[in-house]
């Protein structure tokens, strides 16, 4: 299960999401050819707390369904990149759907610190062109996953 | 008929066989009497019936097949609710789609109790488990079998079996009994019946 801090996710095996972005980590990263831009970047991942965890996953899973799959989908010509996306944004949903982030006054702190992560994140992404800009962050699935792994207990 | 035109009727009553993790799609035949009539499954997870339900994905197995029933296990990959439609070809023609009446999650599958052979090989107790996948893992209970006996837990990986349980004392009977868990969808079986061995030698 995973374990964001106090939010805890059952139902989602990590493997099978794993197992979707590698069938299709080189076609979907190959059409990235702006490599000096990163949007996952250090500022966004590196050192989040447990408790800026629940908000911060919150965030960004959905504004991949809400965003980046939905306006990704229409540039998806083979079959097997839309059951790779099929496998992501379905667990995504079980994850989001079970994610209580609190809304407690004390928590105020913890969740505008990791709400500027997600704004850092989103501004990235707007100031490169949609279509770049949804190429990459499709193609930055693994330094996401990479970073949910730390919060998964077998 | 439509302006004439002989349709293709659409399959019907389609349901979802599912045990054990395993998915099965079925649907009634639609009659023709010349030439063999094909099929076509596509499916649609919750993303996409909410985000975009024109996306229909087709199958991995069975697009098209000229069988009644589809195996959609590799198609479900996440414990959401699962649209299924499937419809008929016959040369060129195409039926009209036919959709699961109610969507399908993986959550409601029907896990069985599991097949376990239980063995004594040089004072280990050895527990041989069926292995039903990788979405499997299984609950060891064991037990000597004597009164106010201390039951002891192992969990074991579909890929470990058989377990050999440590050293036991000789002339003793021991008892094993075992449940399937599934961690996809936060469920175990029943458990299996209980099976007991009597360890070799004298009692110490």
């Amino acid at each position: 299960e995973f374990r964001f801090g106090p939010c805890r996710v059952e139902g989602v095996v990590l493997s099978e999401l794993w197992e979707a972005f590698w069938a299709v980590k080189n076609t979907l990263q190959t059409q990235d050819n702006i490599t000096s831009v990163q949007l996952l970047k250090p500022q966004v991942l590196q050192d989040v707390s447990d408790a800026e965890s629940c908000y911060l996953v919150h965030s960004l899973l959905k504004f991949y369904l809400n965003t980046v799959f939905k306006n990704y989908h229409n540039k998806i010509a083979k079959v097997k990149i839309l059951k790779s996306f099929s496998s992501l944004a379905n667990n995504f949903i079980v994850i989001v759907s079970k994610l209580q982030p609190s809304k407690e006054k004390d928590m105020l702190s913890i969740s505008e610190r990791a709400h500027r992560r997600f704004l850092l994140f989103r501004r990235t992404f707007k100031q490169m062109g949609t279509e770049a800009a949804l190429v990459k962050a499709v193609g930055e699935v693994d330094i996401l996953l990479t970073w949910m792994q730390k919060f998964y207990q077998l | 008929l439509t302006g004439g035109v002989a349709v293709l009727p659409a399959p019907q009553n389609l349901t979802v066989l599912s045990i054990n993790m395993k998915h099965l799609l079925m649907w009634n035949p639609v009659a023709q009497p010349r030439e063999p009539v094909l099929y076509s499954v596509e499916y649609q997870g919750e993303y996409e019936s909410l985000y975009m339900s024109h996306i229909w994905i087709p199958s991995s197995r069975c697009s098209p097949t000229n069988s009644l029933e589809c195996d959609v296990t590799d198609d479900i990959t996440a414990t959401v609710p699962y649209n299924f439609r499937v419809r008929a070809l016959l040369g060129s023609q195409t039926s009209a789609w036919s959709t699961l009446e109610r969507p399908f999650n993986r959550n409601s599958t029907v896990l069985m109790a599991p097949r376990m052979e239980v063995t004594e090989h040089g004072l280990h107790l050895v527990v041989k488990l069926e292995d039903p996948g990788p979405q499997f893992e299984f609950l060891v209970v064991y037990w000597r079998r004597e009164p106010g006996a201390t039951e002891h837990v192992k969990v074991v990986k579909s890929r470990d079996t058989p377990v050999h349980i440590e050293t036991m004392e000789p002339g003793a009977m021991y008892c094993v009994k075992a449940q399937a868990w599934v961690k996809a969808i936060g469920r175990h079986s029943t458990f299996s019946q209980t099976q007991c061995v009597e360890m070799q030698g004298e009692p110490l």
